[in-house]
């Protein structure tokens, strides 16, 4: 299977899971962010460039399957791909505990952002007080679901091929760092 | 040793991506269809696999509902249980009344009103954490439904059909801050335009009732009808706030008659999305064939 029928069915499960698992076991009414922890698994796994262009196409099948204006969550996903990018190359080793937070945070940011730029194209989502809570409660069962997830992602963008490849400094693949 | 920097440069990728997203965000706004069409597209492919996994994770499903809402469903079973005692009690009194009716619309020539309609089953709200005051329903354009179409309970006015997919349809609820509907006051005969209160759960005529109307709190308030997407004479709700005091802009808060909440199932009137006054209508007979 090449890597972009790989990105194409880890989207579509994604977006097929988003809009029946994830959207009945909701937890005050609030449901796991499916796509939005595709796109940011996506940056931290293949890189900002890969991740920035897996997470547009994950905004698109969102704001399709979730009825919302078309770019909604493209303009959200794509940038916290990328940041979760560079990051991740930032990040030691064995540094899980950084990286599921920084998860919990970029979750929180996603939901909030995307009901910010809905708001400015005329949408009334949530805001205030059940903003913040709805992002907490997104933010901490998204966590949940992330490890399994992870690994997933991780095979669709990568192949289990090393982002990177030196071939001037001899050793292949230090980059790939085994995440 | 530090980890090297991903190969290429993100920056122009990442502008792309944000500058696609944007002109599609504005293309929408403009109302471009294809856009529209590539979405429901998109949901119809995706539609027999959402299906699928819904068979399949149904009971896991209602084991987590159970879990979850245990105390709301046993206090609705009570409420259920307690109407059901009060509907019994007032059955009577109803097919007394309706026999009235039925005597008195025969009396004045009166047609009575039989709209066809669908019934729909809820399925809850649409997927993700954005949407707020819509909720999806089991039928979509395979059922003749289409986007505009009134939706109704037993109590009265529930919202529009937001979205129409095939099989899937939206329904924006009356009480969404973006519901539009043309409201008759029926003691005062007053007529306005009523908004979603949002949160609040109520609605809010704001527009086309005089400052110095007399309206009462209590007072029932149907559809409008004319040139309004809602046929006339379905119920609203009641007036909770006649907001009387008001110098400027009158605000009159209606509680909806059709509970939002616990909704099973919902009555899709199967109507033309916008009808349009028709003159000839005032003519009598033989000048309208003349």
């Amino acid at each position: 299977m090449t890597g972009r029928f790989r990105v194409l069915a880890l989207l579509l499960t994604a977006a097929v899971l988003q809009a029946t698992l994830f959207d009945e076991v909701r937890i005050d009414g609030v449901s796991v962010e499916c796509l939005l922890l595709v796109s940011v698994l996506a940056g931290f796994h293949g890189g900002p460039e890969r991740g920035a262009t897996v997470a547009f196409l994950a905004g698109l099948l969102h704001d399709s399957v979730g009825s919302t204006p078309l770019g909604v969550h493209a303009l959200v996903y794509a940038p916290m791909a990328a940041m979760a990018g560079h990051l991740s190359v930032r990040l030691a080793d064995g540094a899980r505990a950084l990286a599921v937070t920084g998860l919990a945070v970029a979750v929180m940011v996603g939901v909030a952002a995307a009901a910010g730029v809905g708001a400015l194209f005329g949408l009334h989502p949530a805001g205030g007080v059940d903003l913040a809570t709805t992002a907490v409660i997104a933010a901490l069962s998204t966590v949940v679901v992330a490890a399994p997830t992870s690994r997933v992602v991780r095979w669709a963008v990568t192949g289990g091929l090393p982002i990177d490849i030196s071939l001037t400094e001899g050793s292949a693949a230090d980059g790939s760092s085994g995440r | 040793m530090a980890a090297p920097r991903p190969t290429g440069v993100p920056r122009p990728t990442l502008l792309i991506l944000i500058a696609a997203a944007l002109t599609l965000l504005t293309l929408q706004y403009r109302g471009v269809e294809p856009l529209g069409a590539f979405q429901r597209g998109v949901r119809d492919v995706i539609e027999p696999l959402r299906t699928a996994t819904d068979r399949v994770v149904s009971p896991a499903r209602s084991a987590w509902n159970g879990l979850m809402d245990y105390d709301d469903l046993r206090a609705e079973n009570e409420r259920l249980a307690d109407e059901l005692a009060r509907m019994r009690g007032r059955r009577l009194s109803a097919e007394a009344n309706e026999e009235l009716l039925e005597r008195l619309l025969g009396e004045v020539d009166i047609g009575f009103a039989d709209l066809e309609t669908v019934v729909v089953r809820i399925l809850g709200t649409p997927p993700g954490n954005f949407t707020t005051h819509t909720i999806e329903v089991d039928k979509g354009s395979d059922d003749g439904l289409a986007e505009g179409m009134p939706v109704v309970t037993g109590g009265g006015l529930v919202g529009r059909l937001e979205s129409v997919d095939r099989a899937r349809s939206v329904v924006r609820l009356a009480t969404h801050p973006e519901f539009r509907v043309g409201v008759r006051l029926v003691g005062s005969q007053d007529e306005g335009l009523a908004r979603g209160g949002g949160r609040t759960g109520f609605l809010v005529i704001d527009a086309g009732v005089r400052a110095d109307a007399i309206v009462e709190a209590g007072e029932v308030v149907v559809t409008s009808g004319g040139r309004s997407r809602f046929p006339a004479d379905i119920p609203v709700g009641r007036v909770l706030d006649p907001d009387g005091g008001s110098d400027f802009q009158r605000e009159i808060v209606v509680e909806p008659s059709a509970s939002l909440e616990n909704l099973s199932f919902l009555n899709v009137l199967l109507v033309a999305e916008e009808r349009t006054f028709d003159p000839s209508v005032l003519l009598d007979p033989g000048e309208r064939s003349g």
